[in-house]
């Protein structure tokens, strides 16, 4: 009997999971546990023939057979119930419709870059400000070390305004104008739209940049590295190989460009890269000791470092972006990618 | 700066470094290479090849047949060149091979007869410009050995992008220089055997007017030239950097430029007046100079010109003159090696716009201590090639003589300033590398002499450069500063911009970016008067185009056209932002004012980007581009100074893009703070756009003055409140926002809010009326209201606004 009890059990446990609908249910417990002739009511009908001493221990095994396949039953009923209630609830209604979607614009990529690169730099305690698009050549150039007929005035092809006001070729202005009014130490970055007289597939007339420099006593060059290397880290990736190479800015001295290891190719050599692995992306330098003199700091007391940046172009290879033109054509279908 | 491998390795060795290696070291020093070209390629298969006999062509007038030995065999070669004959060593393609223009060269009959190749010229092999004929080979080449190799052609054309400040490595010897400093070489310098100039006398004066403009003037004569093309050597070097081939002495002049960074002229000696050269000034009278290119040039009183004893022979530095230009009858020469003022000869050029070979070396600043060897060099050369006699004598003026440099170098400056330790004597070691003189041991500082061919050395932080670039950049440390903690000033206007950004996406307002400069016409396109304060625009005076002359006075235009595009690109459902600078020259001759403003459009399907499925037909319309103004009022928590912000009517005079009333101006007190509406359907049209756009302008400035209400917790209300509705009928033209002021001013202490909840005119109701539907919600803060006394409240207002408006209920509804 001990054995019928327990056959019973795996057996209805087995039909309860063969029932599919609640119409099976009403079948499975008059099978089982029905007044009449259910299987489980029927060994226990034969308890009462049982040997009176092992009669408590099968009655309590039988008891919990009933008990087991009730409970089982109670169950089945409910997850039943609950699937008919999701089914009845959603009456038929094609969740694979889209979403009703609230409009959503974004930032233009040339910002969102920007605001990452500003926040990098003020992470690093470094302030933001901003100047006049249209300069003076004072402050464009004169104060910059780049006097009148110096021929690095070819390297900026200059939008001028009158003889002396002009459209700022970069955003290093900035650096005179702070210097002149505020002490070491300084810390500062200057985002802002510049202009050069320049058109073609790998220009446009205006572009952002970002300048920043760093004043104080005891820099040195190898700081200079150290700031540069951190930033483009965060920038782009941590081990991202960076080099300094000598160059040439009449507003710094040593001067040095930064190339980083080819982002399209991995240093490999492609055609962004011009097939030399590494990507020019910085122009930097020790502020060269006129400059210094020109605001009134004694370049032996005071070092620094500054530095300038495109934000196009780490645009153009954070993204992939190989047309310049498309930045300020505001075309939805470039905007919406970023 | 392009130079060959070929010619630096007459310099310095470079064996031992492959040209990759070369251009490596070159750019990590600072003379960033740009390009590294091998030359040639392609012609290794051609090879030489020798005639042996030439007979007419049976079927063909023009054309010949050859019997040529291609060193294994010989074949027969059909060849139409005016130059072939027996005897001559020239280049042969054999069938299967393929010329550098790409053509492949197969056996093939000629009018009848066979052909088993072609002979070339030198212009078909891309060695020169040359195609007068076949190419005519040293006689002495033995056939079949490749053309690569008896010409010599292994070569490699190295580019440098040279930086202002070193006018020294605008010659192949300046780069050498570089080179034997990082090899440990010294240079191997061309032999002269020329002749002292101060030999004896000679026939010509020079004089010098203007010592501050020209510090050096050397010249020689030479007779007995012959003026013909150049030897293959010279040709190729002048080829493989970009330089035509002239003649014999424009082309040693041309090639000594290259060589030693100094420009040398040529004038036929026939040509020069008086036997005199003066260097000066153009006379009142000397207005107009005809140079060698063939134009006529406006001189100007400052301009620096080589004269002779009757006038201007040459513009110093920048070109010669056509009158006394080397021609093919040249037979003597005067040369000309001379040193000018960078500033002066930079104006000049600018001014006759005439940028040069020259005139970049000069404006950058020529050694004038080379003057003599470049033209000693120039003098063996035309003695060598041109059969030139060089005349005893010759004249060096040197009134520009200087002592060379002398700099005083701390080590401990070069230590601090590059962040790494340096000994002195590692510091003397570099400099000497590169030909600088030093001495001291540094315990005091050293003493360093700049050699003349580095005019850009000046100053103690100029070695330090040099040093830092000999160390190598990457082998300096890398640190971070120390440096004492601050907190960074914020920009108030910065962060204002960033927030209403943030508002204006989560509109669903994309940011555009346009250029800061457009075309004026944008202004008359959007109608505005003569004195519109708009008008005083910024022009520029060089611009790219008329498209892009003057600063933007309004941000609108811009966005308008980006509207256009858009339309044009089939995407007509828009909400585009600009947040920019707007320039306004208010005084001339001085900077404009810039001020920062906002600029929003919208247009098309009012949610763009959402399934068709839903909103459909819903157009964007006045009230989008309200509720961005509303959004960005709210999520700033901006209060008037003295009264709430107000929307008042805008005047459509003053701001005729605007179409009639239906123009809005947010005012703080008479002070316009933002503008919104609908555009003009005409200057929509004038753009090409028929579908309406709807526009907000906002001045970032004054919105930015305005005050923000604090973040003041107000106690949630305790007690419920109660809604009343009111259908009202009022004139049409009575604004409904009235209504809701005006419930608002009445027991405003007790009404919480109200709203409109429906706006109706039309049939059934009369004509000139409208029903205005408006609900009302009432709660007080110390008691639950009751319905009494609500609806006596409500009763009165009802009253108040029908006496005030001249309303009346709408039938059936109380």
């Amino acid at each position: 009997m001990e054995q019928e009890l327990t056959r019973l059990r795996e057996e209805a446990r087995a039909a309860l999971a063969e029932v599919t609908d609640s119409a099976g249910l009403e079948p499975f417990r008059v099978q089982y546990l029905g007044r009449k002739g259910g299987a489980l009511t029927t060994v226990m009908r034969r308890l009462a023939n049982v040997p009176k001493e092992e009669r408590p221990r099968l009655g309590a095994l039988a008891n919990t057979v009933k008990k087991e396949i009730t409970a089982l039953l109670e169950q089945k009923k409910q997850s039943l119930a609950s699937e008919q209630a999701a089914v009845n609830c959603t009456d038929g209604l094609d969740l694979s419709l889209p979403g009703r979607r609230l409009p959503v614009g974004k930032l233009h990529p040339v910002t969102q870059v920007m605001e990452e690169i500003c926040s990098i730099f003020e992470g690093l305690g470094f302030a933001v400000a901003e100047g006049p698009d249209v300069e003076t050549d004072h402050y464009n150039f004169e104060a910059l070390n780049i006097p009148k007929h110096h021929p690095a005035r070819d390297m900026h092809d200059t939008f001028y305004v009158s003889d002396s006001i002009l459209l700022r070729t970069h955003t290093s202005p900035m650096q005179a104008r702070i210097m002149e009014n505020q002490e070491p130490p300084l810390r500062y970055i200057a985002p802002g739209k510049v202009y050069r007289c320049d058109s073609d597939i790998t220009h446009t007339p205006m572009f952002v940049q970002v300048e920043g420099f760093l004043v104080d006593r005891q820099v040195s060059f190898a700081d200079l590295k150290g700031v540069l290397t951190s930033f483009l880290h965060r920038m782009f990736s941590d081990d991202l190989a960076v080099r300094f190479r000598p160059s040439f800015f009449p507003f710094t001295e040593p001067s040095a460009e930064v190339d980083i290891a080819c982002v399209i190719c991995g240093g490999k050599g492609c055609r962004v890269c011009k097939r030399t692995g590494w990507i020019e992306i910085l122009g930097s330098g020790l502020i060269d000791p006129e400059v210094m003199k020109m605001v009134g700091y004694d370049p032996d007391e005071y070092s620094g470092f500054a530095f300038g940046l495109g934000v196009e172009r780490i645009a153009m290879l954070k993204y992939g972006i190989d047309d310049i033109r498309l930045y300020y054509e505001n075309d939805l279908r470039f905007l919406s990618q970023f | 700066m392009k130079f060959t491998l070929s010619w630096l390795s007459t310099f310095v060795s470079v064996d031992d470094i492959s040209p990759e290696a070369l251009a490596e070291k070159l750019t990590m020093l600072g003379l960033e290479v740009d390009a590294v070209t091998p030359l040639y390629q392609g012609l290794e298969q051609i090879v030489t090849a020798k005639v042996l006999s030439v007979t007419k062509h049976p079927n063909a007038d023009r054309l010949t047949l050859c019997q040529v030995d291609t060193g294994e065999e010989t074949v027969q070669i059909v060849c139409g060149a005016p130059n072939v004959r027996e005897g001559l060593v020239t280049a042969l393609a054999r069938p299967g091979t393929r010329l550098p223009d790409g053509m492949k060269i197969k056996k093939a009959k000629v009018r009848g007869e066979q052909s088993l190749g072609m002979l070339c010229s030198a212009r078909e092999l891309g060695l020169s410009e040359d195609h007068s004929g076949i190419m005519e080979l040293d006689k002495s080449l033995t056939a079949g050995i490749s053309l690569t190799q008896a010409l010599d052609l292994d070569d490699t054309m190295i580019e440098v992008d040279l930086t202002p400040n070193r006018p020294d490595c605008a010659s192949v010897l300046g780069i050498a220089r570089e080179v034997a400093g990082f090899t440990g070489q010294h240079l191997r310098m061309p032999v002269t055997e020329v002749p002292e100039l101060d030999s004896g006398s000679s026939d010509f004066s020079v004089t010098i007017e203007e010592p501050a403009l020209c510090p050096r003037y050397t010249a020689r004569k030479l007779t007995n030239v012959t003026i013909g093309p150049s030897p293959w050597w010279l040709q190729r070097q002048l080829l493989a950097v970009g330089m035509r081939p002239i003649n014999t002495i424009v082309d040693i002049t041309n090639f000594v430029m290259l060589e030693y960074g100094q420009p040398l002229h040529a004038f036929d000696w026939n040509k020069i007046r008086d036997g005199k050269i003066v260097v000066r000034c153009p006379g009142k009278d000397e207005t107009e100079f005809d140079t060698l290119d063939g134009t006529c040039r406006t001189l100007q009183p400052d301009m620096l010109m080589i004269c002779d004893g009757k006038g201007p022979v040459a513009v110093a530095g920048v070109m010669g003159g056509l009158h006394s230009e080397v021609t093919d009858n040249t037979t003597e020469v005067l040369l000309e090696s001379a040193c000018f003022n960078p500033i002066s000869i930079r104006r000049t050029a600018r001014r006759l716009n005439l940028p040069s070979e020259a005139s970049y070396r000069f404006e950058r600043g020529v050694d004038p201590d080379i003057s003599l060897a470049a033209m000693e060099r120039a003098v063996q050369l035309m003695i060598d090639i041109a059969g030139a006699v060089v005349c005893d004598g010759g004249v060096d003026e040197y009134p520009g003589q200087k002592e060379l440099r002398t700099i005083d170098l701390r080590p401990t400056r070069v230590c601090n300033l590059l962040g790494m330790e340096l000994s002195a004597k590692e510091i003397t070691d570099y400099l000497q590398a590169i030909e600088f003189g030093v001495t001291g041991n540094g315990e005091q500082a050293l003493r360093v002499v700049v050699p003349s061919f580095r005019p850009d050395v000046e100053r103690e932080i100029d070695l330090v450069e040099e040093i830092a670039r000999l160390v190598g950049y990457n082998d300096i440390p890398t640190t971070m500063p120390l440096i004492r903690m601050d907190y960074p000033v914020r920009d108030e206007l910065r962060e204002l911009r960033k927030e209403i950004s943030t508002v204006c996406t989560g509109q669903g307002f994309f940011e555009a970016i346009n250029y800061s400069f457009v075309d004026e016409k944008h202004l008359d396109r959007m109608g505005l008067a003569g004195d519109d304060p708009r008008r005083r625009v910024t022009r520029l005076l060089n611009p790219l185009t008329e498209e892009q002359a003057v600063m933007r006075s309004m941000l609108l235009p811009s966005l308008l056209e980006n509207v256009g595009r858009n339309i044009n690109y089939q995407q007509p459902d828009l909400r585009l932002f600009e947040i920019g600078k707007i320039f306004l020259q208010h005084e001339k001759g001085e900077q404009p004012e810039e001020k920062y403003q906002l600029c929003a459009v919208c247009t098309g399907a009012r949610y763009p980007g959402a399934s068709p499925m839903y909103f459909s037909g819903q157009q964007a319309d006045f009230f989008d581009i309200k509720g961005l103004l509303d959004v960005i009022i709210v999520s700033l928590r901006l209060s008037g100074r003295e009264t709430p912000l107000e929307f008042v009517a805008a005047v459509d005079k003053e701001h005729p893009y605007i179409a009639p009333a239906s123009g809005l101006s947010l005012v703080d007190d008479e002070k316009e703070i933002a503008r919104i509406g609908r555009v003009k359907p005409e200057v929509l049209r004038a753009i090409g756009i028929k579908q309406p756009v709807y526009f907000l302008e906002c001045d970032l400035q004054q919105l930015n003055a305005l005050p923000r209400a604090q973040k003041q917790f107000v106690s949630i209300p305790k007690y419920p409140m109660m809604k009343r509705d009111i259908a009202l009928l009022v004139p049409e033209e009575v604004p409904a926002g009235e209504l809701l002021k005006a419930v608002k001013g009445q027991r405003a202490e007790l009404v919480e809010s109200v709203d409109i909840f429906d706006v109706y005119s039309g049939k059934p109701i009369e004509s000139g009326m409208k029903s205005v539907a408006l609900s009302v919600t009432y709660r007080s803060p110390k008691k639950t209201l009751d319905d009494v006394t609500v609806d006596n409240i409500h009763e009165k207002i009802v009253q108040y606004l029908m006496t005030e408006f001249g309303g009346r209920y709408r039938e059936g509804i109380k």
